[in-house]
């Protein structure tokens, strides 16, 4: 909210505190004070324009005004762009050197050939309000040459954030009594104001009114006034609702606002002479009808949009906007004036289907006090009397169909220090309260407390509340910071957070040159339906884009365009991995409405352009693979050949650790590749974590051997497609216990080997752990393995 | 015996000459060598030899043998000490000259802050807990005293997942705080809760629609205002250094009461206002409270009994303060070139 500084410190009876420090005492009672305009008005003069010229050579419309700053400064040649400030006008002047209040800052200048002197200014760069077009601000008063703080006071303007629970705030009273407070004072000004007009006739015998759906109109106050006189508001009103953001209208319009910008409560006032039937009836829009509204807009009303109407048509939106026809106009006599209560969930639909959303709207979306509607109406009609010279009926129609309710607080005092971790004397307690309005009643049999918070607080409902108003004015900052603890039972223990658990499988991967990624979770659900992932997927349903609309499947998508943006900036042998949750439809129609989400850990990294390289690529990832399965903790994986959805038909492998299913890993398919903007094979892993966290082994270490190892190695030629598993598999079981390790390098095809055969290398360790074995013996085993390498896999051997 | 002693002393010559290590093994298997070396020919010939001319003849062979390989042995060490005096000269590589590349990742620096934050909070006895990123509207709206209506729950926050709205991707963590008291169910309650929240925001620099927030609750006898300021002093100035201050400005949550939200000194100005805090000192950082009670009957807790703090923020913008990252979409954007600063 937009708050004159000038207008807040006067209601709050602090006029000499700077708005500096006005604006942090705010902040620190729970008004955070975005920023603070001072509008100094000091350096800026006053100054009479003797003539106005067109500029004679400018293609732009461009005035040479020659205008008079007082007898030390004497004449000055200013160029300006508004037509307005016509000979005789006084001005506000900007000599070079000076920054006007809006931060510009005026030099010396020669436009179109022709020097100006300093600078009129508007209304908008002295902070001082907006004009409807481009306009040199005209002055009703003052004296050539003396600074422009001579006829307008200073002020500063804050921009406050007031939280929706503090609709009370919305006005400058409400913020005047929390400063008041802050700075520990009650505010000066009495929350309900006397005035009750007394012109005759009563009220209720000019106008009915009939509230047709209490639910959504708590209180319908109508005031009758007859006779105003329409004219400017007088320099003080105006001044003040500019600083606040509003434009002046005419008194009766500026009243209504005025009264708005103060209490909060927002006023509207129909012209009497177009209320048919002298009746207003606050019912829903019927389906169809329709209100042309004060901006100028036709809009279509249905059900259950509130109306303000006469005894056949609307005549306002409620609480939202005017209509037209039954606006106040330079011809207006008489009036009525609304001061009501309406539902805020109703407002807000109404306001977001119609996309209208006025400073009327938006506070009673809030949920007003209907004791709001009271005070606001008795504060405008005195104003009306006063400033408009109506005449005030008695009597008013006052709809007040579910009167609110008053809350009392029942309490402990102590309740206050036990909650802030502070000790706030009792008396200062109490003070605080009643500077914020609040009564409190001591009993005195037990000391307790009964707390009333003031009718324009809805929020106050629990010691809780009283604690926190308590706190805020009190001052956080006087709270010592604790920590706590406590004796307490030794139970539980502890376990590494899940996300830390995944840590070492992170450091493999990094390890072997891959980067962590993060990307977003929301992807495109029709890319994901193109490549085949749309199984079970769980679209949005409201999403902000369709690049966003679905909840994804499988990182594998992110991470190509995490490798796709890297090559476009230059780096095309990137490698990532992400560890995230992806969402699966869950199968079945269980209890449970929440979707699945496994945790997966997938890694994407260049493979090469040849099927070679990708042969290797293929062997490095699976070395990291085994790593980060390794140091998870994971059973060691062991291997399948499978076609999972996206890989390379020939060249991926389902991962199993522990017997489980964990994954799979390989060469990405060359469809899914070609998809993006990416060149080569790439080849990569996706593995589930759920199922390798909870798959750990316990580690025991052995015994280490006192004898020594003897190592072969044996060049073994055997069909093409022959897997290295089955050799291996044949070598285990026929090395016995004697065969301490094995495994398999070299895999070879070409003109060293026959066509349709491979050469692999198998390295094997023996090692007893009872005695040195000769070499006699490691003969003997490595003859029986040959034999049965030849009979099981038609094996040859080369030296 | 003439030849055992001559052939001593010209082996001991060549041995005195011997440039390198190899050359003196070559004189080596050529006088001592199994078989074929002279001395040892010499010695396998005393066999051959009349009775009486035995015990002369072996001695003076093995004395020959014993002369040589003392000589090899001098000769050895003294050539060692030579290879070792040059070593400097000969071996000499050029130190200056620049390394191969290994491999280089780097671990996500979101996920470098969340650890640090997780090791911070466990020092001072909070432990992780983890919930569903897509949440029923009990669980992220109405136990958390945010009913049907309130306007954090306005539609255009909010991503639904069906029309009936009643299942939400999470817009914060704060779901996981009923979870957490349903699960643990007897305070002491001191738990944290990284991970992924989703508004319906759009991209700027400052917003994702994804994002990773930390929840902080704790449920236990006696907690005041006070613990939870001293919490949050802890925490940013362990994370951000220790000359940091805390501030807390009153505010308005739902689930909350009293509420506030935190800022932390600026680290350039520390709190005297500049260009990179924004003239105020202060830095936001994020919303905090003590626990409404309604929130804490919801998770099964007794308010009466029991009283807890809670408290949230972006990952992001912590890491972004903490690394001075200009735009928060960096983070998701996984360019390596931002990914290997960390």
């Amino acid at each position: 909210m937009r708050v004159s500084y000038e207008w807040l410190t006067e209601l709050a009876g602090v006029e000499e505190m700077t708005p500096e420090h006005a604006a942090e005492l705010l902040t620190m009672v729970g008004f955070t004070v975005d920023a603070v305009d001072r509008i100094d008005l000091s350096q800026i003069l006053i100054g009479r324009v003797i003539s106005q010229q067109p500029h004679p050579k400018s293609r732009n419309p461009l005035w040479v005004h020659e205008v008079d700053l007082g007898e030390n400064l004497g004449r000055r040649q200013i160029i300006a762009g508004a037509p307005n400030a016509v000979p005789g006008s006084l001005v506000p002047v900007a000599l070079p050197g000076v920054t006007v209040p809006n931060g510009k800052q005026v030099r010396d200048a020669v436009i179109a050939g022709l020097a100006g002197q300093g600078m009129l200014c508007s209304r908008e760069e002295l902070l001082l309000g907006e004009d409807a077009e481009p306009a040199i601000m005209l002055l009703d008063e003052g004296e050539p040459g003396r600074p422009l703080s001579s006829v307008i006071p200073p002020d500063a303007i804050f921009e406050v954030e007031v939280t929706p629970n503090r609709p009370d705030c919305l006005g400058h009273l409400g913020l005047a009594r929390e400063l008041a407070a802050a700075s520990g004072k009650a505010l000066r000004h009495d929350f309900m104001p006397r005035f009750q007009g007394d012109a005759e006739p009563l009220a209720t015998d000019l106008l009915k009114v009939r509230i047709d759906d209490p639910d959504l109109c708590r209180r319908y106050i109508a005031a009758v006034v007859t006779d105003v006189t329409i004219a400017p508001s007088p320099r003080w009103l105006q001044r003040r609702l500019r600083a606040a953001g509003v434009r002046p209208i005419n008194n009766v319009v500026d009243i209504t606002q005025y009264v708005m910008l103060e209490y909060g409560q927002p006023l509207h006032a129909f012209d009497a002479a177009r209320v048919g039937g002298d009746e207003i009836v606050v019912r829903r829009a019927r389906e169809g009808e329709e209100l042309a509204c004060l901006d100028g807009v036709t809009r279509r009303l249905t059900p259950p949009m509130l109306v303000i109407a006469d005894h056949d048509r609307p005549l306002a939106l409620a609480g939202v906007i005017g209509g037209q026809e039954s606006a106040v106009s330079d011809s207006t006599r008489n009036l009525v004036l609304e001061a009501a209560t309406f539902d805020g969930v109703n407002i807000r639909a109404t306001s977001r289907a119609l996309r209208v959303r006025t400073e009327a709207s938006s506070r009673f979306e809030k949920t007003l006090s209907p004791e709001l509607a009271l005070a606001g109406a008795r504060r405008a009609a005195g104003l009306l009397e006063e400033i408009a010279h109506g005449s005030v009926h008695r009597g008013w129609p006052d709809l007040y169909p579910r009167p609110q309710e008053p809350v009392r607080v029942r309490m402990r005092p102590e309740k206050v220090d036990a909650l802030l971790g502070v000790h706030v004397p009792l008396e200062e307690a109490e003070t605080i309260l009643r500077h914020l309005d609040f009564g409190v009643r001591v009993d005195p049999a037990d000391g307790s407390w009964d707390v009333l918070p003031p009718v324009f607080r809805l929020d106050v409902g629990i010691p809780e509340d009283v604690v926190e108003e308590i706190g805020r004015i009190f001052g956080y900052d006087r709270v010592p910071a604790t920590l706590p603890g406590r004796r307490r039972e030794a139970t539980g223990v502890y376990r590494p957070p899940a996300d830390a658990q995944v840590d070492p499988a992170r450091r493999a991967f990094t390890a072997a040159g891959f980067y962590e990624a993060v990307t977003p979770a929301l992807v495109s659900g029709r890319r994901q339906e193109r490549l085949g992932l749309a199984d079970r997927a769980l679209r949005l349903y409201n999403p902000v884009s369709e690049e966003a609309d679905t909840l994804r499947t499988s990182l594998l998508p992110s991470l190509l365009q995490v490798l796709e943006l890297n090559r476009n900036r230059g780096r095309g042998e990137a490698a990532v991995f992400e560890t995230a949750r992806t969402f699966l439809a869950r199968q079945g129609d269980g209890d449970n409405p929440l979707p699945e989400e496994p945790w997966q850990l997938t890694a994407v990294g260049p493979g090469g352009a040849s099927a070679s390289e990708g042969r290797d690529a293929f062997q490095r990832l699976k070395s990291v693979v085994e790593r980060a399965l390794h140091d998870l903790g994971a059973p060691p994986a062991e291997y399948r050949r499978a076609r999972p959805a996206l890989f390379h038909p020939g060249r991926s492998a389902e991962v199993l650790s522990g017997g489980r299913k964990t994954g799979h890993f390989g060469e990405l398919h060359p469809g899914l590749v070609r998809e993006f903007d990416l060149p080569g094979r790439l080849v990569a892993c996706e593995l589930d974590l759920d199922v390798l966290l909870s798959a750990r082994v316990q580690r025991s270490a052995t015994e280490l051997p006192r004898f020594p190892a003897v190592d072969r190695d044996l060049n073994v030629v055997v069909d093409a497609a022959a897997e290295a598993e089955m050799l291996l598999g044949t070598v285990r079981e026929v090395g016995g216990p004697l065969l301490e390790r094995l495994t398999a390098f070299d895999e070879y095809r070409g003109a060293q080997v026959p066509e349709g055969m491979k050469s692999v290398t198998l390295a094997l360790t023996f090692r007893s752990p009872e005695r040195t074995l000769t070499d006699s013996e490691v003969d003997g085993v490595m003859a029986e393995i040959r034999s049965a390498l030849e009979q099981r896999h038609a094996a040859r051997f080369r030296s | 015996m003439i030849e055992a002693q001559t052939l001593a002393e010209a082996a001991i010559t060549e041995i005195k000459d011997a440039p390198d290590l190899g050359a003196l093994e070559r004189i080596r298997l050529d006088y001592l060598g199994r078989g074929s070396g002279r001395i040892s020919a010499l010695l396998e010939s005393i066999g051959n030899l009349p009775k009486e001319q035995r015990p002369g003849a072996g001695k003076a062979a093995n004395e020959a043998k014993r002369a040589v390989e003392s000589a090899l042995e001098v000769r050895a060490a003294e050539l060692e000490r030579g290879r070792l005096a040059d070593l400097a000269e000969v071996e000499a590589v050029d130190v200056t000259f620049p390394a191969p590349p290994l491999p280089v990742g780097r671990i996500h620096v979101l996920t470098q802050v969340q650890r640090e934050l997780e090791e911070i909070l466990a020092g001072i006895g909070f432990a992780v807990e983890v919930g569903p990123e897509v949440e029923t509207d009990w669980y992220n709206f109405e136990a958390l005293n945010l009913p049907k209506g309130h306007a954090s729950r306005d539609v255009q926050d909010t991503f639904f997942m069906s029309s009936d709205e009643d299942v939400v991707l999470r817009t914060h963590t704060s779901p996981v705080q009923i979870r957490a008291m349903e699960r643990l169910q007897h305070p002491p309650i001191y738990v944290i809760v990284p991970g992924r929240v989703y508004r319906r925001d759009a991209s700027d620099p400052s917003h994702t629609p994804t994002f990773m927030q930390l929840e902080g609750l704790a449920v236990d006898e006696g907690l005041t205002v006070g613990d939870l300021k001293g919490t949050l002093t802890y925490m940013c100035k362990s994370l951000f250094g220790e000359e940091r201050r805390i501030r807390m400005r009153p505010h308005n949550f739902s689930y909350t009461e009293p509420s506030f939200e935190f800022d932390c000194s600026c680290g350039i100005c520390g709190g005297a206002g500049c260009r990179s805090c924004g003239g105020d000192g202060w830095l936001e950082i994020g919303g905090c409270g003590m626990v409404h009670p309604a929130v804490l009957r919801n998770g099964g807790i007794d308010p009466e009994r029991y009283s807890g703090y809670a408290w949230g923020f972006g990952i992001e913008r912590m890491a972004a303060l903490k690394y001075n990252v200009p735009d928060i979409r960096y983070f998701y954007e996984n360019d390596l070139r931002f990914l290997e600063t960390f």
